[in-house]
């Protein structure tokens, strides 16, 4: 084989050589390759050749072969003499390539001119085309005829590149006559149109896949031309309902195409109105051509919808039409066949007994709408009623699947039996029986009942009563706002409910079993199809009780049971304050729990979250304060209090007593009595007596209480006293008119003098009334120009000044006065001097007898405070001519 | 002694060899029954198939005939009742089934030259649109499919009688018509042209208990000679 292909290879070398140097002369070139193919079947050898022409310059060991820019191994190269190399390479991948012979440069002139030492072979890659499989071909119906175009698709085996692209071509041959139709196409599906469309001819049908590296044609598909017939699906369906077959339908259509074109079979398929479980009727009950079949066994005054489809009736010919539109009807109406399902609820009465109320659902094969139930009540011990039928109606509006038929009181005492028909607009059905037993003689329940949820659906397991005579049980289940029941056989112990339960909502199952008609005793458990977290949480607040300092109640109501949406499992209790969280999970049965360790005087957050086992939900919060004192504390500590300050008293008061002498003599010294001076007697007409509430009256003194410092002051602006002569006299004039009040105001006092409020900064605290001071003449209303000792007298004019009344000669012997009491005031200061200076005082008072001793005293008193404030009033003798001024008044 | 033993070897050899033919004819006649029922089904099923087409022809010429009534106008019906020369005869003749097939070959190769010159006349007689073309050209070429399926079905019966030519010659069209003759003359083609398909159902169906039949029977016969 290789021996061959080297042979044709130097065949196409010779034939190179000879027609390749001229072209490559012309280019100038001195390689030349061959062959160059238009395209290369990927996954086979292709070898090329180079050859060396017109040129000794280089021989073919200097060539070499680059295949994509990488140099092909030297083992691929074959040399076929001095001027020729071969070249095998193994064509692989889809993408197009160059092949190219290149010479080394072994010289100048090959260095010098690449190009001329170069020559390629450009690969274009593509795969064969395989043979297409799966043909199949279709003809449609066309109006009345069938269509004269064939659709024929298929499997294109194989892969393609888009160098070598692979067409197809479809050929169809009617046999037996000069009819062939092709078309070519590059996908895989392809129509060709005949004149006609050839019933009952052989057609002979394949493809044929073609590319640059060849063609293949497919298995030809030869069949009559009924093979590939696909019609209408039957038209103007009908179905007919006759009364006297309740049990049948008849269906009635037309074949979509004349038989002398294609001989159809039938397929039919029927269901129950709203269901898509199709039955099927057998094809060999669907002979050929038929146009009308009767469905039977088929279930009384149900609606049924009934389809067919057809195609051609030889075996294997042919495609199934679409199924034909929907055609329904109803099945006529039949006698109720089995019992109506009677059944019980039982319900306490408020006057006493049982109230049962009697319900019933239509038999499973009503076959037909029941119009009414006829229902017969016996009571044993009543005779009265036996054999008394009563018609309950069957109100259809109603969703339910049940009826309510009656109530009925039952003493506990008394047994029921109640029989009940159902009927319809046929006739009536068998009797369904319930009895009702005493309570007395209630029969046993099932045992050891337990419920549950399995792959969505309720189940329930018990076990049977001791007793053997159960017949059937009846598992009923209440929720919601409904009821329903089911019926078991006697040995049924495991059952799941049959009825649309709702999820989240809890179901009360009940479990009786019934003793050949005889109702037993429930035995019921609860059970939720699906659980999720409540719909709202349980709503929090406190008890009546008030939080105390450290601890709170906390009640609250239960969930109702629509809202719970499962079982409560537990309650978590969470109260918030700026302390943190915190939280207390309690069980389901709780509706209290007392918070403790709480802070006293705090606010609180509170609320409450119901779990289920699906989840939680929360309440709404609630808000509370703890007390600041725990009760009682705060009566601790008053009546603490109180026998504390009870104590001191009680102390005081034993000082006091103890130390009468001692603290009378340092609060209340003893002052001589100014009745007993003699200038009470003095002034004849000046009424004492007038004044003597306000000598009584302390506060009516006049103080000028500045301390030291002020007195210091004072001192050192002893000097500066001339310059503010006036100030202080006009100061002194308003004092004197506001100054005859006991509770006036210093403000008041100094509010006529612009620089008074600074002289009242500085003796405000201390100035309470200001000073008037009093001369003889004042006295004696006798103005007299002898020096008189100075004395102090409260004015209760608020007469203005008179100029006249502003004499320097008095206010030089009203100078001299003060001065003597300058004097004396370093004295004051040391307590020990009180009593010395007070004698003093009392001397001086005493030897000039126009002094008033009176408001001497007063000021006397309080010397120790108020001694430094009398001194900026010194120099105010200048109110003397005011005491006339007061006089007039 | 010896003389008896070698008679009772050959008489041996004998024996088994009468077995054996006999094994060999029986296996031989069971194979050639099956030859010829597989002959005869294929021969119903051609008979068949062509009776099929035929009804369907026939079908299709009833149709074309109601057309073509509706698309002459008035008075359609009296221009079918009108008898014309020059139209195939609808009977079809022969003795042998052989030849009464080659008839209905015949007949059907010249109901096509007339339905082309049907159609080329109602061609200028109907609007482009107009039904009785489009089913002139179905029942034109309907005759073709089923005249070659009679050819078919006289090869697979007669393989060494060839077909022979039509008697007449080549089919004698009609000289030009005017309308009236036109229509009267489509009338009489088509009608014809139905009453020869029913010939040919009733023909074939003779045929199919006549040739199939014959076909069973003559391999019976060859079973009988070997």
């Amino acid at each position: 084989m290789v021996m061959e292909t080297v042979r044709v290879l130097q065949l196409l070398l010779l034939t190179c050589c000879t027609s390749a140097p001229p072209a490559a002369a012309e280019s100038g070139n001195y390689l030349v390759t061959a062959p160059h193919p238009s395209v290369l079947e990927i996954g086979t050898n292709f070898t090329a050749t180079c050859m060396i022409i017109n040129t000794a310059e280089v021989t073919a060991d200097d060539l070499y072969w680059n295949l994509s820019q990488a140099t092909v191994p030297k083992e691929q190269y074959t040399k076929i003499n001095t001027t020729a190399l071969n070249v095998t390479i193994r064509v692989s991948g889809e993408k197009d390539e160059w092949l190219f012979c290149f010479c080394k440069k072994v010289s100048p002139n090959v260095f010098l001119n690449p190009g001329k030492f170069m020559h390629g072979v450009s690969l274009q890659k593509g795969y064969r085309p395989r043979k297409p499989e799966n043909l199949s071909c279709i003809a449609l119906q066309e109006e009345t005829f069938i269509s004269p175009k064939i659709t024929c698709s298929w499997v294109a085996a194989g892969r393609q590149t888009k160098v070598v692209v692979t067409n197809f071509t479809l050929i169809l041959k009617v046999i037996n006559d000069v009819v062939t139709v092709n078309v070519t196409t590059e996908g895989t599906s392809a129509s060709v149109v005949l004149p006609i469309f050839p019933n009952f001819m052989e057609l002979e049908i394949w493809v044929e896949a073609k590319n640059k590296l060849g063609s293949i044609r497919s298995e030809r598909l030869r069949r009559e031309s009924g093979y590939f017939v696909k019609t209408n699906p039957p038209a103007n369906i009908q179905i007919i309902s006759e009364k006297s077959f309740p049990t049948s339908l008849l269906i009635n259509w037309k074949p979509p195409i004349m038989n002398q074109y294609v001989g159809l079979t039938y397929e039919i398929r029927f269901c129950q109105n709203g269901s898509h479980d199709w039955a099927y009727v057998p094809h060999v009950d669907t002979a050929r051509d038929i146009q009308s079949f009767r469905l039977q066994n088929i279930r009384p005054d149900t609606v049924y919808v009934t389809q067919v489809r057809c195609k051609n009736y030889r075996e294997g010919f042919g495609y199934w039409s679409d199924w034909s539109r929907n055609a329904t009807e109803r099945t006529p109406e039949d006698l109720p066949k089995g019992k109506p399902d009677l059944w019980k609820i039982d319900s306490e009465s408020d006057v006493g007994g049982r109230g049962v109320q009697f319900i019933c659902k239509d038999p499973v094969l009503s076959n037909g709408r029941i119009l009414r139930f006829d229902m017969k009540v016996q009571g044993q011990k009543d005779k009265v009623k036996n054999g008394s039928w009563e018609s309950f109606p069957v109100n259809r509006s109603d969703l339910s699947s049940s009826t309510f038929l009656k109530d009925v009181l039952l003493d506990d005492k008394r047994s029921l039996k109640v029989f009940v028909t159902a009927v319809n607009s046929v006739g009536r059905s068998a009797q369904a029986s319930l009895f009702i037993p005493e309570k007395a003689h209630e029969l046993a329940p099932v045992r050891e009942l337990r419920g549950g949820v399995h792959g969505g659906q309720m189940w329930l397991q018990w076990k049977p009563p001791n007793t053997k005579a159960v017949t059937e049980y009846v598992v009923q289940w209440v929720g919601g706002d409904g009821m329903d029941w089911q019926r078991e056989n006697r040995s049924t112990t495991h059952t799941v409910i049959k009825g649309d339960l709702e999820k989240f909502v809890c179901y009360t199952v009940s479990v009786y079993p019934i003793y050949s008609g005889w109702a037993g005793q429930a035995a019921s458990v609860e059970a939720f199809l699906e659980q999720s977290a409540p719909d709202e949480g349980p709503t929090v607040r406190l008890s009546n009780r008030k939080p105390g300092r450290n601890e709170a109640e906390l009640v609250w109501t239960e969930i109702p049971q629509s809202k719970r949406r499962g079982f409560i499992t537990n309650y978590t209790i969470f109260y918030e304050s700026r302390g943190g969280l915190h939280s207390v999970t309690v069980p389901s049965n709780t509706t209290s729990f007392t918070l403790k360790s709480l802070t006293g005087n705090t606010n609180y957050d509170t609320w409450i979250s119901a779990s289920t086992i699906a989840g939680s939900t929360q309440g709404p919060h609630h808000s509370f304060n703890t007390l600041k004192y725990a009760p009682g504390e705060i009566e601790l500590i008053v009546v603490g209090a109180s026998l504390g300050f009870l104590i001191v008293v009680v102390m005081t008061m034993v000082i006091c007593i103890s130390k009468k002498e001692t603290i009378k003599k340092n609060f209340w010294p003893q002052i001589p009595n100014p009745g007993e001076s003699t200038i009470g007697y003095w002034s004849p007409d000046y009424p004492l007596k007038a004044e003597t509430p306000k000598e009584n009256c302390l506060s009516g003194i006049s103080v000028l209480d500045v301390d030291m410092s002020d007195g210091k002051m004072f001192d050192e602006d002893k000097s500066s006293l001339p310059l503010k002569k006036d100030k202080y006299l006009s100061e002194e004039h308003s004092s004197g008119i506001g100054g005859s009040s006991c509770m006036s105001s210093p403000r008041q006092s100094v509010s006529d003098s612009d620089e008074g409020g600074d002289l009242a900064d500085t003796t405000a605290s201390t100035v309470q009334y200001s000073s008037v001071v009093a001369s003889n003449g004042y006295k004696g209303q006798t103005p007299s120009s002898q020096p008189q000792a100075a004395i102090f007298s409260r004015s209760e004019s608020t007469q203005p000044l008179l100029d006249c009344e502003e004499n320097p000669d008095t206010l030089v012997q009203e100078g001299g006065g003060r001065h003597q009491r300058f004097l004396r005031r370093p004295a004051e200061s040391d307590p020990a001097h009180f009593n010395q200076l007070l004698e003093m005082e009392q001397q001086e008072v005493l030897e000039p007898l126009d002094f008033c001793p009176l408001e001497e005293d007063s000021e006397l008193t309080r010397a120790d405070e108020q001694s430094a404030d009398w001194l900026p009033t010194a120099p105010a003798s200048s109110y003397v001519p005011q005491l006339g001024g007061y006089r007039q008044q | 002694m010896n003389g008896h033993v070698k008679r009772m070897s050959f008489q041996q050899f004998m024996e088994l060899t009468t077995t054996l033919l006999s094994l060999l004819l029986v296996m031989a006649v069971d194979s050639t029954r099956t030859v010829a029922a597989s002959s005869s089904q294929e021969c119903g099923n051609s008979l068949q198939q062509t009776l099929k087409l035929t009804r369907l022809a026939q079908k299709e010429s009833v149709l074309l005939i109601k057309t073509y009534k509706a698309a002459q106008g008035e008075m359609s019906e009296l221009f079918c009742k009108v008898s014309v020369n020059n139209v195939p005869d609808p009977n079809i003749s022969g003795l042998e089934p052989s030849e009464r097939i080659a008839s209905i070959y015949t007949h059907l190769q010249s109901f096509m030259a007339h339905f082309k010159r049907v159609y080329e006349q109602q061609t200028d007689l109907q609007l482009p649109t107009s039904p009785l073309l489009g089913e002139l050209t179905v029942v034109s070429a309907r005759s073709r499919g089923l005249a070659n399926l009679i050819n078919s079905f006289y090869q697979s019966l007669f393989p060494n009688l060839p077909m022979p030519e039509p008697a007449g010659g080549p089919t004698m069209l009609p000289p030009p018509q005017n309308v009236f003759q036109q229509k009267v003359y489509g009338c009489a083609v088509l009608k014809n042209y139905k009453e020869f398909l029913s010939n040919v159902s009733r023909e074939l169906r003779t045929l199919k208990g006549k040739v199939c039949r014959r076909r069973i029977e003559s391999n019976t016969f060859l079973l009988r000679m070997t």
